[in-house]
């Protein structure tokens, strides 16, 4: 019955409709020579406009002189817009190229392929070595860089750093679980949950340090950020989470001035002479060292201690900085590197730039390359023991690139 | 309170301020016309003019942006059926069909007043959602918002027009697609085949655009008519208003649904939109002309995809967990300011939180207005052919895809999906279930996957939110088995009735033009392989990482053998009259000739139809490929040139002076873009 009805509709339809052979306003084809006058004609000004275009619109930069004035500085940020890297890399960017003599033009370019490895990757083969591209790293190309994974082609060791600048951490518990300080870490009746993103993101660094304690947790990963997190404890779904200083004073203080939680300790930071201090951000608060010490009565064995201490330098003191390619000319290194120490030093822009900064300083004194240089070259011990945390633990294998 | 409000209301009687607004508009009307761009777009291009001033005048501009975005990006959807976002290929589904019956004016108007109202509502639900927000949110735990995921797609399959297998299919096809990339619970690659690429997941513009944009530019190319039925231009402004106010319930339940939708962070803007597209549908008496261009249908989710975007800033300004990336920037702004997101901002910067909503209000009203203005012009859009559009249509699609993640593999990825998009649509499988499944697969698997984590056994059903899901998931599926229950004991086999009524309907002799004929049989077939393939390779994925796409291809599964079958029993009987051949054709256009050749004339006429559009399809996706072809070798501009006066003069058969000034135009705008909007052009390897 339909299949008639459709047949009759549809005849109907055809017959109104412009089928290929009842087209009336069909203008024929152009003539051969028309239509290829026109086609040369544009085809000159594509070959024009992609061969030569590109050099006239481009020409080559002189950033060695001392001075960027009529350059552009194109920052990749190889993560997409508006997360936390983004912010602090614009915001840096913005007042780096306007301190710069000659005051460059600024274009950020967001290229998010692969949690940030793609871009990096596409940095390392093909940016210019003329001091007018530079580099946003930050704990997603890091991590993965760190643990050698096969898609990674960068290598921080061929990149030259102008700044840095670090973070840090604080690891908080559900008082509703049973968490009163860190004690209540060990020797659980029932483990406590903590919700993670990825065992291969910035979390590695808290898993660490729970491995450091053997603290009795059980992980599920899977989250789509810290702040969902942040909900999920405050709901009771996850029992101990951690936040990065800027996230701290807005997401866990309320809870902990209304008693749902406690803070247990900092990540810490490594200082210059490569010890693990108290955050100077939470004096108060002890770092994972002393946890260790209150819990157990004694120092951690030396050589977890260094596979921890050498992932919270990498991930969290020299978290996010800006590279420039290896042959950049030194002048220009220098360059950007003193304006942007001499920018740091600066009180109007430490001022502007306390939030963004997340009360760490900028860090880009002439030794930056050396210190940087030793935090980015992981040993291979430290590697191995990230791994063998990874598989053991977390049942998860990298294939090594 | 209300101090507070007052006084930013006073202080948006600044010139200086209302100046930073109306650039905010402008900038985000101009951007949303371009599909692809979106909010995105908006806030990117205005960020970097904010540096230096004061975060009033700063926060004035990109609210006024992102308040209207919603608003023009309703243009592309319903003009030319190409969706930049998943809550646009809502609208799309009533209005597009409105606008190809030659009443382009009047979806619009009634578009542009709904987002008006909801952005309006939006801005009042967002003070009055503060206090609320902090419960309402913390009492959506993993499992409802799973939940929400679950709901949004099956809305999407049930309601979409074709049948319900159909749907279904369709949906689980998205939903695998989505899963493409990095598992979100255990960091493995799926269904990446080792490109890295590929392990980023597929990009949602290269997704909307390609399914449905490019989709649709190859099936009109073909038809050099200007449209079905002559343009209706005529009615004032005051029939458009009236004919508007009638619909008002919906006007407003649509923006509630809205808000609630946009404070749920993560998944509630893409359910949201469906919910209120769900509840128009679910509450009105005579349901038949929803997705004909039924005014409901447009009035509901427009009016929520604008409210949306204020509910959306609540969780971004509370939790500081932004609902997309234009409000993720838009926090990464108030950080540079040094102003946190949480709770505290409420009592430390409420002045600056009234500015927000004021500003949202008058955002809302002013770009609608400009939009409503606008109509009369932009409908007359529909009298150009399409042949003539497509290829300043196509350059600019690919250009609004490529942005997203700069890569040349999402245009050919697009173009993979235009085909895609091609065939379901011509064998009458719903493509907006497509589109929402491939949105919601990380999100519903994330989710699954912590409730399964955080809760013991199945004690998460028994949680009320997850009942109240449940009970609206079940609900409309009783109801169309009962309807087609009920159906079935009137009329015998009129099982496949609803695509057909469409394709009548609105005029779009594609729409399901193939169903029914061994291309639809080998659409279900390769869908079946589809899913059956996609089983077979998750059995290398771990454990966890499995799940997912385990359960995805075995309902995909069942779904398109049910509907492979449907097919075959629909050929059977269709085999007395069509000719004993038709069964044992191969799917290919030998099948349709030879079909022809045996039966009556009317069919011949049909098959003729059906061969001719797919010989234009495959002409157009040849030439979308070529010109792909083109921009890898000598870039974008320079492909663009070559491009367009070829496809001008041998596919759309225009003067050549209109090719020469067309394709001098499209070069010029392509020039001046990348200085004027946050835009790359594509590098080809001379360049």
């Amino acid at each position: 019955m339909t299949q008639h009805v459709d047949e009759e509709d549809v005849a109907t339809t055809a017959d109104e409709d412009t089928g290929p052979t009842q087209d009336p306003p069909e203008r024929p084809a152009p003539t051969p020579r028309l239509a290829g006058a026109v086609l040369a004609g544009f085809t000159a000004l594509a070959v024009g406009v992609s061969v030569l275009g590109g050099d006239f619109l481009n020409p080559a930069a002189s950033t060695a002189d001392g001075d960027y004035s009529g350059e552009t500085v194109e920052m990749m940020i190889p993560l997409a817009e508006g997360g936390g890297t983004d912010t602090w890399a614009r915001f840096v960017g913005a007042e780096l190229t306007e301190a710069v003599p000659g005051s460059p033009g600024l274009a950020p370019v967001n290229d998010d392929g692969g949690e940030g490895i793609l871009g990096t990757n596409h940095f390392m083969s093909s940016a210019k070595t003329d001091g007018t591209e530079v580099l946003v790293s930050t704990a997603s190309t890091v991590v993965p860089y760190l643990l050698d994974m096969p898609s990674v082609r960068y290598d921080f060791n061929n990149l030259r750093p102008v700044l840095a600048n670090g973070t840090g951490a604080v690891v908080y518990a559900r008082t509703g679980a049973g968490v009163h300080g860190v004690e209540d870490l060990v020797d659980r009746d029932k483990p406590l949950i903590f919700g993670g993103i990825a065992a291969t993101s910035l979390d590695l660094t808290t898993m660490l340090a729970f491995d450091l304690l053997s603290a009795d947790i059980d992980s599920t990963f899977g989250f789509e950020g810290r702040g969902p997190v942040n909900l999920a404890l405050q709901r009771g779904e996850v029992d101990i989470d951690y936040q990065t200083t800027p996230s701290y004073e807005p997401a866990v203080e309320p809870l902990v001035e209304d008693g749902t939680a406690v803070p247990l300790f900092s990540l810490g930071q490594v200082n210059e002479d490569g010890e693990i201090v108290r955050d100077p951000n939470f004096p108060d608060l002890p770092t994972v060292v002393e946890a260790y010490e209150k819990i157990y009565g004694k120092q951690p064995d030396p050589e977890a201690l260094e596979t921890y201490r050498a992932i919270l330098a990498l991930t969290y003191t020299y978290q996010k900085a800006l590279w420039v390619p290896e042959d950049t000319p030194d002048e220009a290194v220098e360059l950007l590197r003193s304006t942007a120490e001499d920018m740091g030093a600066e009180p109007a822009f430490q001022k502007s730039a306390a939030e963004v900064l997340g009360g760490y300083p900028l860090d880009a004194s002439p030794d930056l390359a050396d210190r940087i240089g030793e935090a980015y070259r992981v040993d291979e011990s430290v590697r191995q023991d990230v791994l063998e945390l990874l598989e053991n633990d977390y049942d998860i294998t990298i294939d090594q690139g | 309170m209300t101090d507070a409000a007052f006084s930013a209301l006073a202080s948006l009687a600044d010139p200086s301020l209302l100046m930073m607004l109306a650039v905010g508009v402008v900038a985000g009307l101009v951007i949303g016309l371009i599909p692809g761009l979106g909010g995105t777009g908006a806030v990117a291009i205005l960020l970097p003019i904010t540096f230096g001033m004061d975060p009033e005048p700063a926060l004035a501009m990109l609210i006024g942006a992102l308040a209207v975005v919603h608003t023009s990006d309703t243009v592309a959807a319903v003009l030319l059926g190409a969706p930049g976002s998943a809550s646009a290929s809502v609208t799309m589904l009533d209005g597009y069909s409105m606008a190809r019956q030659g009443q382009a004016k009047r979806a619009l108007s009634l578009a542009f007043l709904s987002s008006m109202a909801g952005g309006l509502i939006g801005a009042v639900g967002l003070t009055l959602a503060i206090p609320l927000a902090r419960p309402l949110v913390l009492s959506f735990g993993s499992p409802e918002l799973f939940m929400l995921t679950i709901l949004g797609v099956s809305l999407a399959a049930v309601l979409s027009r074709g049948n319900v297998v159909k749907g279904l299919t369709a949906g689980l096809l998205g939903l695998l697609l989505g899963l493409v990339g990095t598992s979100p619970t255990t960091a493995e690659e799926r269904f990446s085949f080792g490109s890295l690429f590929l392990s980023d997941g597929i990009s949602l513009v290269a997704v909307a655009l390609g399914v449905f944009g490019l989709a649709e530019i190859a099936s009109r190319v073909g038809q050099r008519r200007v449209s079905e039925k002559p343009v209706e231009l005529s009615g004032g402004w005051g029939s458009g208003i009236r004919e508007w106010l009638t619909h008002w319930t919906h006007v407003i339940r649509g923006a509630l649904i809205g808000i609630w939708a946009g404070v749920l962070p993560g998944v509630g803007a893409t359910a949201g939109t469906w919910l209120a597209y769900g509840q128009a549908v679910a509450t009105a008496k005579d349901k038949r002309s929803f997705g004909k261009g039924d005014p409901r249908g447009i009035v509901g989710p427009e009016s929520a995809n604008n409210s949306v975007e204020a509910g959306d800033l609540i969780p971004t300004f509370l939790f500081g967990i932004p609902g997309g990336v234009p409000s993720a920037m838009l926090l990464g702004m108030l950080l540079t300011y040094g102003i946190q997101p949480g709770p505290a901002i409420v009592t430390d910067h409420l002045d600056l939180m009234y500015l927000i909503v004021w500003a949202f209000a008058i955002a809302s009203v002013a770009g609608a207005f400009l939009c409503f203005l606008a109509t009369g012009s932009l409908a007359k859009l529909t009298k150009v052919p399409f042949a003539v559009l497509g290829p300043g249509l196509l350059v600019v699609m690919l250009l609004g895809a490529f942005q997203e993640g700069g890569q040349l593999g999402d245009l050919w990825v697009m173009v993979t999906l235009g085909v895609v998009g091609f065939f379901l649509k011509a064998t009458g499988m719903p493509r907006a279930p497509f589109l929402i499944g491939f949105v919601l697969a990380i999100p519903m698997e994330r989710y699954y996957y912590l409730t399964a984590n955080l809760y013991d056994g199945a004690a998460w059903l028994a949680r009320p939110g997850v009942l109240v899901f449940a009970a609206i998931l079940v609900v409309p599926v009783l109801w169309s088995l009962v309807k087609r229950l009920r159906r079935a004991s009137g009329a015998a086999d009129d099982g496949h009735r609803d695509e057909h009524e469409s394709d009548e309907h609105d005029g779009d002799e594609l729409e399901g033009s193939l169903a029914r004929t061994p291309w639809s049989l080998g659409v279900a077939v390769i869908a079946a392989l589809l899913f059956a393939g996609a089983l077979w390779v998750s059995g290398s994925f771990s454990e966890e990482a499995r799940l997912m796409p385990r359960l995805v291809a075995l309902g995909g599964l069942v779904v398109a053998l049910v509907l492979t079958w449907q097919e075959l029993r629909a050929r059977r009987r269709g085999v007395p009259r069509g000719g004993d051949g038709a069964v044992d054709e191969p799917a290919g256009s030998s099948g349709a000739t030879m079909l022809a050749t045996r039966v009556e004339p009317k069919v011949d006429a049909r098959a003729l139809n059906r061969r001719h559009d797919l010989m234009i399809g495959a002409r157009t996706f040849a030439a979308m490929a070529a010109f792909l072809v083109l921009v890898m070798v000598g870039g974008y501009l320079a492909a663009t040139l070559v491009f367009t006066p070829l496809f001008l003069l041998y596919a759309a058969r225009t003067r050549p002076r209109t090719a020469i000034i067309y394709t001098l135009v499209l070069g010029a705008v392509l020039l001046a873009l990348p200085s004027l909007l946050p835009v790359d052009l594509p590098l080809g390897l001379l360049q």
